[in-house]
């Protein structure tokens, strides 16, 4: 199985203030870089195999993500693969880690991206329901884009 | 004086949940507690919104099980707009659900119980995962793992209208019908899904129940609790997830209690205990005695194990043959014609499981083949003069049953809400299973790695799913256990990272 293009995966929940943000930022990445670049958005609620099916088919990926770290809320940070369990959202508490999960889509036979990164936004307030982002993370919304939107299109130049 | 043993999933991301163990003056242990916090403030966030957003807003309270509360919403909105729904919205939705329950019982086997047996449960974490499962079966599992969910959130994503989070559920109905082009691939979704079933059944037997040392764990009596069992019914008394009544048995197989969902107010309490934020649900007239099982304990458990128990046989021939298989095993007498005497082994809830997934497999062809599934009557309009303001709805979630209670002003603007979630009416058992757990292995020095296994073992078979009740992240958790004496030193710290 080949696969093209790049996706783009923002996770968290949209229902709980700033564990969204990593759909908020997708979307602004999608639109920032639809006239540039084959580009799908997609969201995701949950990680582990869901986030590994949600890759299936493309070659490079991008996951957006809340973080709870305990640095300052609004604070971007980018992990290498080996990092991937780091972010809020990409384990399931239903199946596995976001590793064991690729390497299941390997062993079954799924073409799955070899480029990827990951980011991760620190979050403020993750467990209250609520629909708006927290002040500190709305205001740091649109450097993530920036960053995100320079390695993406740095990636399309190399390829 | 007591001891305590903090077992603390110290998670990078979030510390919250943790499990405490109080050991007494002779270093046994006394009790066993999970701590979690809940997420905060769902109520204000649903009062003063239109009724019918709670489908699409509840099916994202949980990652792992947006399509159970998408239809105990819808379900609960046909109470509120006093909206019967058609006969095909009826079995739309079913059909939906068994797709779910297909997906959700094959991942629980695969990645969360099954390592435990098929690989091991004394396995490093490193290999007791779904990998582990591929290397040990056969590397083509992993494929039949991957296809299965496929072929399935295929049909979830055109009957529910989106591919993660339904939305096709309205009061009264379903939102679209059905092509004879989808029909035909749900009949050969279910015919697939039948044959992976017996498969993984197969792989039970014989990896597990013919392994004398599995088989012994299995019926042993390491995570044994005499509770009530609690499940839905349809009108014969056998297991449904979408739609009955809800069966209570007691521990000897007696029925206590068979209600509408909508009475649940008048069988159901909750206990609150100052150290956690869980509410504790327990049977409300036989009363809460704590964490203990028995007849005189309000403590109940709704599992697949559970809804077996309550159940007078599986409604389908292959599922009712296993169920059958499984409670001979284990020696159980029958009770009533159909019906067996309960089990209490709660590892056999994983047997359970796969029963509950061949079960799936076949409704969801029954209804593939009930011509009526493609009619396009798939709704009825309510009514404004059937309007009632108030609507309980409840479904079978894989992890226990799952109850949204709705009351809305004569507007329908929510005024209260209220529910029930399938992990929540687990909790007291989980808490005993890891009390005993703890109990087997902390009074013989048993070494960290068993330990730890074993307490998650004790939680697994539960199928817990915190995600909508709160951030606690079992399955693949770092732990840590802190061993303390009376005075609180710390005596001995275990740790292990996820």
């Amino acid at each position: 199985m080949r696969g093209e293009g790049t996706v783009i995966i923002g996770m968290g929940n949209p229902q709980l203030s700033d564990d969204g943000v990593g759909i908020v930022v997708a979307r602004a990445v999608g639109e920032r870089l639809k006239q540039r670049m084959h580009l799908t958005v997609t969201e995701l609620h949950t990680g582990g195999i869901r986030l590994m099916e949600a890759m299936a088919g493309f070659n490079r990926a991008v996951v957006v993500d809340a973080m709870v770290s305990g640095a300052a809320p609004g604070t971007l940070h980018r992990f290498d693969p080996e990092d991937f369990i780091t972010t809020k959202n990409t384990f399931s508490s239903h199946d596995t880690d976001f590793a064991t999960a690729y390497e299941l889509g390997r062993m079954a036979g799924v073409h799955l991206p070899e480029q990827f990164s990951f980011w991760g936004i620190e979050a403020r307030e993750f467990d209250l329901f609520g629909e708006k982002l927290t002040d500190e993370v709305a205001a740091a919304v649109s450097g993530a884009v920036d960053h995100i939107v320079a390695q993406m299109v740095e990636w399309e130049g190399t390829a | 004086m007591t001891t305590r043993l903090t077992i603390d999933p110290v998670t990078r991301l979030e510390g919250h949940g943790r499990i405490d163990i109080f050991l007494n003056d002779q270093g046994r242990v006394e009790n066993a507690y999970f701590q979690i916090p809940e997420l905060r403030g769902f109520e204000q966030f649903c009062v003063g919104r239109m009724a019918e957003e709670m489908p699409v807003i509840t099916n994202r309270i949980c990652g792992v099980c947006p399509e159970a509360h998408h239809l105990a919403a819808t379900k609960a909105l046909d109470g509120v707009f006093g909206a019967e729904p058609t006969s095909v919205a009826k079995k739309l939705r079913e059909t939906l659900y068994m797709a779910f329950f297909v997906t959700d019982h094959t991942t629980h086997f695969y990645a969360l119980g099954g390592p435990d047996f098929i690989v091991g449960p004394d396995a490093p974490p490193s290999e007791r995962n779904i990998l582990g499962v591929a290397r040990k079966v056969g590397l083509e599992v992993a494929g039949e793992v991957i296809a299965c969910r496929k072929r399935n959130h295929e049909i979830i994503s055109f009957l529910g209208g989106k591919s993660i989070h339904p939305v096709a559920g309205v009061p009264g109905g379903w939102s679209r019908a059905i092509t004879p082009e989808e029909r035909a691939q749900i009949e050969d979704t279910a015919r697939k899904n039948i044959e992976f079933a017996r498969f993984s059944l197969d792989i039970f037997e014989k990896i597990v129940l013919k392994n004398p040392v599995y088989r012994e764990m299995v019926t042993s009596d390491t995570y044994l609790h005499r509770t009530y069992s609690m499940g839905t019914v349809d009108a014969d008394n056998r297991t449904n997830f979408y739609d009955g009544m809800i069966r209570v048995v007691d521990p000897e197989g007696n029925e206590f209690v068979k209600y509408n969902p909508s009475a649940y107010g008048e069988h159901i309490a909750e206990r609150v205990e100052a150290w956690t934020y869980l509410k504790y649900p327990y049977l409300k007239k036989v009363g809460w005695k704590g964490l203990t099982d028995g007849m005189e304990s309000g403590v109940y458990t709704a599992t697949p194990l559970s809804r077996l128990n309550v159940s007078e046989g599986m409604a389908t021939p292959l599922a009712n043959a296993e169920y059958q298989r499984m409670y001979e095993t284990f020696g159980c007498k029958k009770v009533t014609a159909d019906r067996y005497q309960p089990i209490h082994h709660r590892l056999a809830t994983h047997w359970a499981r796969l029963i509950e997934l061949l079960y799936a497999s076949e409704r969801m062809l029954e209804l593939a083949l009930d011509p009526e599934l493609t009619s396009p009557e798939t709704r009825n309009i309510p009514d404004p003069a059937r309007f009632t303001g108030e609507g309980v709805g409840s479904v079978e979630a894989p992890r226990g049953t799952l109850t949204h209670h709705y009351v809305t002003n004569e507007r329908g603007v929510l005024t209260k809400v209220n529910m029930i979630v399938g992990t929540t009416n687990n909790y007291a058992p989980i808490s005993m299973s890891i009390k005993r757990a703890a109990e087997k292995l902390i009074t013989t020095a048993a070494p960290e790695e068993a330990i730890l296994n074993r307490i998650e073992m004790a939680f697994r078979l539960y199928d817990p799913c915190f995600s909508c009740a709160t951030h606690f992240l079992p399955g693949k958790m770092p732990l840590t256990v802190s061993l303390r004496d009376s005075r609180g030193e710390l005596l001995r710290e275990m740790r292990r990272k996820g």
